[in-house]
């Protein structure tokens, strides 16, 4: 049936976990990509069976005019889903940035393809052009700030860090007291977690 | 401290405070915080406050040298921080909104002029990205008719394809003054607003109000 498969794709996107990226199913658009390409030759020929009776395309109402028009519309939906589908694509990977950050880690990269690995490259270009025309960070402060001093664990060995002119050595397992601002970076690169309660 | 023993002072108080920049600051991030569309930059409150920020940062920086009581610089790092974070946060949710509405925003110059110089530099390219990872992706795929980025095929008399911000969403409310008996629109009811009272109404009903400052929403 036509737009069946476009219909699936959509429905991929929707039942994945929200703000979870799932691996790009180009497979599926593919195919859809191509239907559109059938509906678009069936759809021309129809109008020229049309144009080879005589009749006029534009007010003609018969068999093959509906026949057409089907087509067209079946494309319409086609474009629309797959449209649909890079587009919110599209819109997760913006709100990667503001959560994980201008890297990707490997497990989220290999769910992106090609062309998705560069608008995500792109985006944060050009975030960074902004942030550095307004001269100020955006990608630190992301939760309201409590108190500016907070406790963390290192998760993973860090080595010696200087900070404040004071050098601190985040080993391992190790807990620590630090100005919010400093562990930040840490906590979101996932070398540190806060400790709460 | 001393307690506010009369009412008067109290108001004064609560006056002196609602007009200082901070509060300016929580009420346009609150405000942008929950509006559907994107408001007007304000660019000369967030100039003022990057100014304060700075002169904070020197004091800071001053008393800590100086070693005055740690406990007062902690306070103020704190408040600093508080700043910092509805500055970073308002213009975070800025670029959030410019991302999701960048179709609608590039083709609307009334809803361009809201957005600051450097902002309209980050919608600009924003679009160019995402035209172009559309472009590859789809568009290039389809029949030639059917590769316009804002119109379904060639037939499309207007643009049908513009995500646009919903602006019959509901919002809670809150006006600053008494506002006089006003029309909503789309019903022929009046309302009539009291200071503190809250609301829920179509965001698109008090839209102008917004912008103008006299509600704000909560």
């Amino acid at each position: 049936m036509y737009g069946r498969k476009a219909c699936q794709l959509v429905k991929e996107l929707a039942s994945a976990e929200k703000g979870q990226l799932t691996p790009c199913n180009s497979d599926l658009f593919d195919q859809v990509a191509a239907e559109c390409s059938q509906h678009h030759l069936e759809l021309q020929s129809l109008i020229r069976k049309i144009q080879e009776e005589g009749l006029d395309v534009q007010t003609t109402r018969n068999a093959d005019h509906y026949g057409a028009l089907i087509h067209h519309l079946s494309l319409v939906r086609n474009k629309r889903c797959l449209v649909a589908y890079v587009y919110n694509r599209a819109e997760i990977i913006r709100s990667l940035i503001w959560k994980v950050g201008p890297v990707l880690p490997p497990e989220i990269q290999e769910k992106l393809n090609h062309t998705e690995e560069d608008y995500f490259k792109k985006l944060s270009t050009a975030l960074q052009a902004y942030m550095s025309r307004l001269d100020l960070d955006l990608t630190v402060d992301m939760v309201p700030p409590k108190d500016p001093y907070i406790q963390v664990r290192v998760l993973d060995d860090i080595g010696v860090v200087l900070s404040d002119d004071k050098t601190t050595n985040f080993a391992r397992h190790s807990m620590h007291f630090l100005k919010r601002t400093d562990a930040e970076q840490f906590i979101s690169r996932g070398l540190m977690e806060e400790l709460t309660g | 401290m001393a307690s506010g023993s009369t009412a008067g002072t109290d108001d004064d108080y609560e006056a002196l405070i609602s007009t200082t920049d901070v509060e300016l600051l929580k009420r346009v991030w609150r405000n942008e915080k929950a509006a559907p569309e994107i408001l007007r930059f304000e660019t000369a409150l967030i100039q003022r406050t990057r100014g304060q920020i700075q002169l904070m940062e020197e004091t800071i920086e001053e008393f800590s040298s100086s070693g005055i009581d740690p406990l007062t610089v902690s306070l103020y790092q704190m408040d600093l921080d508080r700043t910092q974070y509805l500055l970073r946060s308002y213009l975070r949710t800025r670029l959030q909104k410019i991302g999701k509405y960048m179709f609608h925003i590039s083709n609307n110059p009334e809803v361009q002029n809201r957005l600051s110089e450097q902002e309209k530099g980050f919608a600009k390219r924003c679009t160019e990205d995402m035209e172009r990872h559309l472009e590859e992706s789809v568009l290039s795929k389809l029949p030639d008719n059917y590769r316009d980025i804002l119109k379904q095929s060639i037939i499309s008399e207007e643009n049908d394809m513009v995500p646009e911000p919903q602006l019959d969403t509901f919002v809670v409310c809150k006006s600053r003054r008494f506002l006089g008996p006003f029309q909503l629109d789309g019903s022929d009811e009046l309302l009539e607003m009291k200071p503190d009272d809250l609301c829920i109404i179509h965001y698109k009903s008090i839209k102008e109000r917004v912008q103008e400052g006299e509600i704000d929403l909560v």
